[in-house]
């Protein structure tokens, strides 16, 4: 194909204008008959026995229609992983963290339910809790789920000959990282309003990133078949890995199979923070081997995860963080252990990165403190164990493109990072500094759900030759309806205009995995694709029965079939899809298509095999301003290129890496989710601070395309990798600013204030001693 | 709890409404007029999603009464609709791509559409400063500043166009 139509154009998002107009339907938008209103008691303490529970002052509460607990559920044990099912819809007869659900209300409007909760009467014995995932391994600690030093999964893995690598090194450093706790902090927060249907089962409307695999956890917690619930996924505010499973659909199914009549929970912002799915905080212990050449020759790590009170997917993000990266570079001597822990914390889950990131700020902030150890620019270091394309890696990842390296020299290049660290201009009490860091991923990820890898569509025209697109993935704001509509007009051969995506809902829906591991562009594409190639097949055998002549004589191109050998002869598929209808019954012209990657599970032992169809790569140079006098640390210029294997979308590229680089400056210098004796101290938005729209620079984007063999087109994901090198690349400019290396995050202007003043200390009494 | 009867024009419509004292403009908007284009982020004031526009200027619909919105005359985002034809300022904002999730736009763009009534020619910076109380989580804000600045190009482009014609029109009348 030599010239598109749709694909690489900067196409405005096909359903901006009915977000732009107020038209968009939210879940928190939709309202059904009947429909009463939930409120969810949530525990006020870290770790407790529910002694007793007495909710007949809140039942006898004028208005109150239902109040839930334990003994209203199934009481079966359920989670998002079946290999550590330890959650229950309301508290079994212990309460594990400040903001676990204890109980629910359904009453004619959220005030007089938010009214029932304060009638609620508990009484708790307290137990003795643990917060610190490294002293909740300790022998003697208080066990939050009953298993061994707390420990929900161990993981380890070796591969090449680790221990010669460092004994025969060049050099070796070691250091300790910690990650902090951050929260997604989408615009909507978590909700659900959920129909009882005949017969036991229900209509569920979610906010959800996985609208399909979600029914497999909650047809087990709400003892039904997964056939039996419906999942409807309207518009969606925001997720970035935070809207999987949740608590909160389940109760308001509860309280819907109580009542008889839909229900609808809101999560207030308050309880969003205390009981969402916050990113994994983690100790991370790396030490790595490298050759005076600048290669590595050893990598080992050393990883402590809070999976905080219940399992979410702490455990395989734990997982990431220690063995992603071994794809970054040309690794192949590598040691990795690491242990998710249970903590009596807010439970941790997926945030944008999905471990990648943590490990990330870990090893790009190491990889510049040996590039100077070493003599070797920032650049150089990274280029000579740049993964190349058709590198297979030393864990069995068939990478078939990467830009890697072209991706350094970009971004260097763009920001002038050689010619200007070092010298940036300083100013009265401000210092500049530049710094660099490169990041790798997947597009899909076999591991995460074992059972099967793909995606599939349906396509449907109608007797107007327009085309309606069913799938089971997921938009959740990211802008996949749009490169959807882009991927199905361009290989159908359609216009754009004529093709619509369907919103999610599982009653129609092929079962799509849905929004994770950056999968979406490729996997879901692939699953679009697919789908329209079946469908253009359709359209073209409709064709050749009306013109008379073979199939292959015929192509298609917006939304008309021609005859290649003179294009004037043309029809519209609006008169062929017609005319189909009527000659069968009424049915419409329908296709569908499935793609199956040839990825492999991960052996459970080795961890080896391939995961991910694509692997992407980039590499970021943040400009800082440290202001010495205050310690605030500003992000003044920053320069993003990645390897998208082909831009579907190059305006929607650019939001997604405006949007990650926002994401990672936020964590690294802003937030931080503090937390005392289990309790978060911030939650709100006031005092929980995102970056607002004068604290960024732009962003300088650039885009290399390999062209990938597996992606649709070629093209491969972005949403992840967008954030992974932030924080890296912001410490490597702090450091290139002031000469202080900051391995904990965030970097707030505290930290940095009393790190300068601990250096002009030191420095003054060894002046002294001197 | 009695309620107060208040009258208030929301898009151009009188409606006569009973509100309870405490109720919040947000929750007339939203469940007492169905006009659910106008988002709740936080409740308190502090991500902006909520924001209309209320005697001309930008206000946080969580936090006002509903019978201090007695008298006034709000417009929400419903409200920037003619026709079932988008504004200049909503168009530039699908364009040029300054929506992702969606869940922030009608408060940033009534936020903008406020700056703009005001300040018909801001600098990026007056962007920026007006657009601080309206959080975004999807684009890093880039394409929303560029939207808003674009409009305000766009504009007065529209402006001199139509000064120049209704001038030579009116000029070969006399």
């Amino acid at each position: 194909m030599s010239t598109f139509s749709y694909i690489g154009k900067r196409v405005p998002p096909v359903d901006g204008e009915e977000r732009a107009s107020g038209r968009a339907e939210y879940v928190t938008d939709v309202r059904l008959p009947g429909m009463l209103f939930g409120k969810i008691l949530r525990s006020p303490l870290a770790h407790a026995r529910i002694v007793r529970m007495d909710t007949s002052a809140a039942e006898a509460l004028p208005g109150v229609k239902a109040v839930a607990t334990f003994a209203d559920t199934p009481g079966i044990p359920f989670g998002p992983m079946t290999a550590f099912e330890d959650w229950y819809i309301f508290a079994k007869d212990k309460v594990r963290f400040i903001g676990e659900e204890m109980a629910a209300v359904a009453a004619i409007d959220e005030e007089t339910a938010a009214r029932a909760l304060d009638l609620i009467e508990v009484e708790f014995e307290e137990l003795p809790a643990v917060f610190d995932p490294v002293q909740a391994m300790d022998p003697g600690s208080p066990l939050v789920n009953g298993r061994e030093r707390n420990v929900v999964m161990p993981f380890s893995l070796e591969r090449g000959d680790v221990d010669t690598a460092f004994a025969n090194a060049d050099l070796v450093l070691e250091e300790d990282y910690y990650t902090n706790q951050v929260y997604q902090a989408y615009l909507e927060t978590m909700a659900a309003v959920v129909r009882p249907e005949t017969g036991g089962g229900f209509t569920m409307w979610l906010p959800i990133q996985i609208p399909n695999k979600s029914r497999l956890t909650y047809g087990k917690a709400l003892g039904i078949r997964p056939e039996d619930i419906r999942v409807i996924k309207p518009f969606l505010g925001g997720a970035f890995g935070a809207k999987m499973e949740a608590n909160i659909h389940l109760a308001a199914a509860i309280l819907a199979r109580k009542t008889g009549r839909p229900v609808r929970i809101v999560n207030t912002r308050e309880e969003d923070i205390v009981a969402g799915n916050p990113r994994v905080p983690m100790h991370i212990h790396l030490k790595m081997a490298f050759m005076r050449d600048g290669r590595f020759a050893g990598k080992q790590v050393r990883i402590v995860a809070a999976n905080g009170a219940r399992t979410v997917y702490a455990p395989p993000i734990m997982a990431t963080a220690c063995y992603r990266v071994d794809t970054l570079y040309t690794f192949e001597n590598v040691r990795a252990e690491g242990y998710a822990v249970d903590t009596n914390t807010v439970p941790t889950g997926a945030f944008r990165g999905f471990g990648n990131s943590q490990m990330t700020f870990a090893l790009e902030s190491m990889i510049d403190e040996a590039a100077l150890e070493l003599g070797l620019d920032p650049v150089e270091i990274r280029r000579r164990n740049a993964v190349p394309s058709g590198f297979v890696s030393i864990h069995g990842w068939e990478v078939g493109s990467s830009a890697h390296e072209q991706t350094l020299d970009n971004a260097a290049n763009m920001s002038g990072l050689l010619s200007r660290r070092r010298s940036a201009s300083d100013k009265g009490t401000l210092r500049r500094g530049l710094g660099m860091a490169s990041c790798n991923h997947v597009s899909g990820n076999k591991a995460f759900f074992p059972t099967f890898d793909g995606s599939s569509s349906m396509f449907r025209m109608a007797e107007d030759g327009k085309v309606t697109v069913f799938h089971g993935e997921c938009d959740m704001g990211q802008g996949q309806t749009t490169i959807f509509a882009q991927i199905a007009a361009e290989a159908l051969g359609a216009r754009l205009s004529d093709v619509t995506i369907a919103i999610v809902d599982t009653q129609v829906a092929p079962f799509g995995l849905g929004s994770f591991a950056t999968r979406g562009t490729t996997i879901g594409g692939m699953g679009i694709k697919k789908g329209a190639d079946a469908g253009k097949e359709l359209i073209l055998q409709a064709g050749a029965e009306h013109f008379g002549v073979d199939i292959l004589a015929l192509d298609t191109l917006e939304s008309e079939v021609y005859v290649k050998a003179d294009p004037s002869r043309r029809v519209p598929f609006g008169d062929l899809a017609r005319h189909f209808m009527f000659t069968h019954g009424g049915m419409p012209m329908v296709a569908q298509g499935q793609y199956v990657p040839d990825t492999v599970a991960p052996d459970p032992k080795t961890k080896y095999g391939n995961v991910s169809p694509a692997y992407v790569f980039g590499a970021h140079v943040a400009e800082v301003e440290v202001d010495t006098e205050t310690g605030e640390v500003r992000v003044v210029g920053y320069w993003a290129s990645h390897d998208v294997g082909r831009a579907i979308n190059p305006m929607q590229l650019e939001g997604q890496v405006q949007g990650g680089v926002a994401q990672g400056i936020g964590w690294t210098l802003m937030e931080d989710m503090i937390t005392r004796d289990g309790r978060i101290m911030n939650p709100t938005l006031l005092d929980y601070r995102i970056p607002g729209s004068k604290d960024l620079p732009r962003v300088q984007c650039d885009f290399v395309e390999p062209v990938d063999p597996n992606g649709p087109f070629g093209a491969k994901g972005i949403g992840e990798p967008a954030l992974n090198p932030v924080p890296a690349a912001i410490a490597n400019a702090i450091y290139d600013a002031i000469g202080i290396r900051f391995k904990e995050l965030p970097i707030t202007a505290e930290r940095v204030f009393t790190a300068l003043n601990d250096r002009e200390a030191t420095s003054k009494s060894s002046a002294k001693g001197d | 709890m009695s309620k107060i009867l208040i009258e208030l024009t929301v898009n151009g419509d009188l409606r006569e409404l009973a509100v309870a004292p405490h109720e919040r403009l947000l929750d007339v908007i939203r469940d007492g007029l169905g006009l659910t284009g106008t988002k709740e982020g936080c409740g308190e004031g502090e991500c902006g999603a909520c924001t209309v526009i209320m005697d001309g200027r930008p206000v946080n619909a969580c936090l006002v009464l509903a019978p201090q919105a007695a008298g006034s005359e709000i417009i929400t985002i419903e409200g920037l609709t003619a026709d079932s034809t988008m504004s200049l300022l909503q168009t530039q904002f699908v364009e040029r791509g300054a929506i992702q999730c969606g869940f922030c736009s009608p408060g940033m763009i009534m936020t903008a559409k406020a700056l703009l009534d005001d300040n018909p020619e801001p600098t990026e910076e007056d962007v920026r400063e007006a657009l601080s109380g309206n959080l975004c989580r999807c684009t890093g804000y880039e394409k929303i500043v560029d939207a808003v600045l674009a409009t305000a190009v766009l504009s007065a482009e529209e402006k001199a166009v139509d000064e120049r014609f209704t001038t030579s029109s009116q000029g070969g009348d006399r």
